[in-house]
């Protein structure tokens, strides 16, 4: 079996006080332990921002990628190797300014990885700037005279383009995010998971408390359903007094990325098990 | 006077009337009738209208380029008729179906002062009685082409069949239209070329882009993904290796943008398969963060960057070299990469092949340049002999190492994620030997240090430039990429001139540049002659960085055109004294 402490690393964290950073790293280990997933057996690629400064605070396949475009990388990763598992990380500012299309379209392909959206609705590491999720009209670091764009609700943009796993869930809650983020894990498919993170230094709007008294769980609700998408993206909307959470939408029938491609139908081996000189003589013969 | 051995025959007309179709087909029937070829095509970026044209130029002896002047026209536009006939040689032949064009005085005093026969195919009335659409006058043409050429129909229907990428139905039609075109009474009898068989039998010969060598050397080398945004002057290696799928296995995304594509190869080299990423100048400018972040995280990646001219969209369906620097000198910071030009398809085969080893063995980025010329020209080749050993630079036992732990060579050990219990980070913050982020002043000093070692070593795995020729004479020419095969065919057509004795120099492997060769042979030549597809003369300007030495001859060109053997031919004054064909009646 396979512990927490095999992800534990000798490095000292360098987040801030009670940074939600924590609770988030803490509930991907228990949920690969439990998964009985070794360290050696997954990749964890990391954006650029303050979760990326815990790529190396975890014992694991890691990679700390460039700013916005970590879920490429993973994709190309997960397609090479399905016996490694494999799960991104981004900042609310990577993912949906500076590389938004790559979420977009890797919804739309359904590449099987997880992505763990860290939201904590501001720049942290550049010292608080506004991200495409902070409040419109709030003052911050470069908006002195508040956020002039509209906010966005990055579950809204995820459920119009019909995922196939979306779900939410609050850094506050190590215990929920373990769950969902084994769900994420088990999910044959791009499994979208948005944490609601708590941002002690920049973010005094919606602090961990703000958030502990809104969440509420879908399950909790009588008849919810999963799998309706209209659902889904009824409750995904509010997130200023009742912020849904759970497993929102879950759609199994979508086959994934690898799935669809007929070159790759009866191929049982990996890419990284097929580097080898290949005979083109057949295909040159065409050329005469 | 040199020899005449060549010959070129060019049809145009408007994007959409099928040019690159037939115009590979004629390439297909002089090849099958015995011939060397090469097929150059020139386009506008648009689907329909404007001027498209493709020239065939042949010959008894190969060849890899092509004249700026013709022997036989062949037009289906009126704009090409105006167009292409004064590129046409003295006793040339231009054939067209054009029913209605009026020549201005100087076309007419052309025609006469170069003894040029205009002849009018009627193809409409062909078209008619056969029962067909407007489509097959492109295929009526060459039926009456190859007529005129003296070339057996038989070789004309294996090439339309080996071409056309239709139903039997279609293909029949096209038969009939090249029947028909064949049987049309001409008021001439043959042309004579200078042009003749080869008596080595080319026929078993194959027709390819330098796009399909690039395609085939990749798939050669186990290149199990290809992830591209389709751009000019690469999409059709995307094309090829989507069509190729199925029989390869291999993964072929179209990805969403030029990040997305060098992202997911990097994420699947990281892991352990081979991943192709390919794109022109507009495209790679997006990736070059990327390329930063493959130089510090020691993950290979291998970019092919077709160029063709800039800035910005620039001349999106024509030639330059125009990029050596940007090859050079992209990504931010300072790091060890490879530069490679491709040049050919024999050259464009076995260096993508090199690249993954090069990448690999030094977990380097490389590069590879071609330019619209190589990818989008048809050359002929017979079999690529030589062999590549695949080289990766894999440790098996990981236990006692660290992935970026300090070495000699700068090389540091290399495993597959999942493949040993021993894990590391690929990090593109600044590490040290166990990937874990550094800031110490000595630590980083010494992974930038570990990190620029591998030059060294890669100076030293890393040929000389290629010598044509004698190690002294009067001229040395000096160049890269496609440039080349005029320089080459441009000797061949001077050979055993006693006027000037030439040697050309060729760089394929660009940097690390190697300078040991050039600076020996600049001594032993009166003049020494940089040849490039570029205003600043790119490699110039590298050699001048390494040696000091100036070139004080440049031939430059920067049109988007390629060079033509005429442009060589008078620059070094030889004239325009080719024999030409004449009309035997």
């Amino acid at each position: 079996m396979c512990n927490c402490a095999a992800y534990n690393s000798d490095e000292l964290y360098t987040w801030c006080t009670n940074c939600g950073n924590y609770g988030i790293h803490a509930s991907i280990k228990r949920a690969l332990a439990d998964k009985n997933i070794k360290p050696s057996e997954v990749l964890l690629c990391f954006d650029i921002g303050c979760h990326g400064n815990g790529a190396d605070k975890i014992n694991a396949y890691s990679v700390h990628g460039l700013h916005g475009r970590i879920l490429p990388f993973a994709a190309g990763a997960a397609i090479a190797n399905k016996a490694v598992t494999t799960i991104a990380f981004g900042g609310d500012g990577g993912t949906l300014s500076e590389g938004i299309n790559h979420l977009i379209h890797s919804i739309r392909a359904n590449y099987n990885f997880t992505f763990v959206l860290h939201d904590n609705s501001n720049y942290g590491l550049t010292t608080g700037q506004a991200s495409a999720t902070t409040k419109q009209g709030l003052e911050m670091n470069s908006s002195p005279s508040g956020v002039t764009s509209d906010t966005l609700i990055p579950m809204e943009l995820v459920l119009s383009l019909k995922p196939s796993f979306a779900a939410r869930t609050f850094s506050g809650n190590i215990k929920h995010m373990e769950s969902i983020f084994k769900q994420a894990i088990e999910h044959e498919g791009f499994s979208y998971v948005e944490v609601l993170q708590s941002c002690p230094t920049y973010n005094k709007v919606t602090p961990h408390e703000w958030y502990a008294q809104r969440v509420y769980d879908v399950s909790t609700l009588e008849d919810y359903d999963s799998s309706d998408l209209e659902l889904a993206r009824k409750v995904a909307q509010d997130v200023q007094d009742k912020i849904a959470i759970g497993v929102l939408y879950l759609n199994k029938d979508k086959k994934d990325y690898y799935s669809r491609l007929a070159s790759r139908k009866s191929i049982k081996t990996e890419l990284v098990e097929e580097v080898k000189g290949y005979n083109v003589g057949n295909i040159i013969d065409k050329f005469r | 006077m040199y020899n005449n051995f060549r010959s070129a025959i060019k049809i145009g007309g408007e994007s959409g009337q099928g040019i690159n179709s037939v115009g590979k087909a004629l390439a297909y029937t002089l090849k099958y009738s015995g011939f060397y070829t090469f097929g150059y095509r020139e386009y506008p970026s648009i689907i329909e209208g404007g001027f498209a044209s493709y020239q065939v130029d042949f010959s008894g002896v190969p060849i890899n380029s092509s004249s700026k002047n013709i022997d036989l026209a062949i037009c289906i536009s009126r704009a090409a008729i105006h167009k292409m006939l004064p590129e046409l040689n003295r006793n040339g032949v231009l054939i067209h179906s054009v029913i209605r064009f009026s020549l201005n005085k100087e076309e007419a005093l052309l025609i006469q002062k170069n003894n040029i026969k205009v002849f009018y195919i009627d193809v409409f009335t062909i078209i008619k009685a056969i029962n067909a659409n407007r489509l097959v006058q492109n295929t009526i043409l060459l039926g009456a082409a190859i007529k005129l050429l003296k070339v057996d129909i038989e070789f004309a229907q294996k090439a339309l069949g080996k071409v056309l990428n239709v139903d039997k139905k279609v293909l029949d039609l096209n038969f009939t239209a090249l029947q028909a075109g064949y049987e049309f009474e001409i008021d001439a009898e043959v042309i004579d070329l200078p042009a003749s068989a080869t008596k080595e039998n080319p026929k078993d010969d194959f027709l390819m882009l330098g796009n399909n060598a690039i395609a085939l050397g990749a798939v050669k080398a186990g290149v199990r993904a290809y992830y591209s945004y389709p751009m000019t002057p690469t999409s059709s290696i995307l094309e090829f290796l989507a069509d190729l799928e199925i029989e390869t296995g291999m993964v072929v995304k179209q990805a969403e943008d030029e990040i997305t594509a060098v992202q997911m190869a990097l994420g699947t080299m990281h892991m352990g398969s081979r991943a192709l990423v390919a794109t022109s100048g507009g495209g790679f400018d997006l990736m070059t963060e990327s390329l930063s972040m493959a130089a510090i995280t020691e993950i290979p990646l291998v970019i092919v960057l077709g160029q063709r001219p800039g800035p910005a969209t620039g001349l999106p369906t024509w030639t330059a070299t125009g990029d050596l620097n940007l090859a050079v000198y992209s990504g931010h910071g300072e790091f060890v990469r490879c530069v490679v030009a491709i040049s050919d398809i024999e050259s464009a085969y076995y260096l993508i092949q090199k690249a993954f080893n090069i990448a690999e063995t030094f977990q380097i980025p490389v590069i590879v340049l071609t330019d619209k010329q190589v990818n989008e020209s048809m050359f002929q080749g017979n079999k690529f002999t030589a062999e590549i050993v695949i080289e990766r630079g894999l440790i098996n036992d990981s236990k006692t190492s660290e992935r970026y732990q300090l070495t000699k060579s700068g090389i540091s050990p290399r495993w597959l994620p999942g493949s040993s219990e021993k894990t590391f980070i690929a990090n593109s913050d600044e590490h040290f030997f166990n990937g874990r982020l550094t800031e110490d002043e000595t630590e980083v000093q010494l992974m930038v240090e570990k990190r620029m070692k591998k030059e060294t070593g890669l100076l030293k795995v890393i040929p000389d430039p290629q010598l044509f020729g004698k190690r002294s004479g009067d001229v040395l020419l000096v160049s890269w990429g496609s440039p080349k095969n005029t320089i080459l065919d441009f000797l061949n057509l001077v050979k055993g001139d006693s006027k000037l004795d030439f040697t050309y120099l060729h760089y394929e492997y660009l940097f690390p540049l190697k300078t040991e060769l050039f600076e020996k042979l600049v001594k032993n030549f009166k003049r020494v002659v940089l040849i490039e597809n570029n205003y600043f003369g790119q490699l110039g300007q590298l050699i001048k960085k390494e040696t000091g030495y100036n070139f004080k001859e440049k031939v430059l060109k920067y049109n988007g055109r390629p060079f033509f053997l005429e442009d060589l031919l008078d620059y070094f004054n030889y004239g325009r004294t080719m024999e030409r064909p004449k009309i035997l009646k």
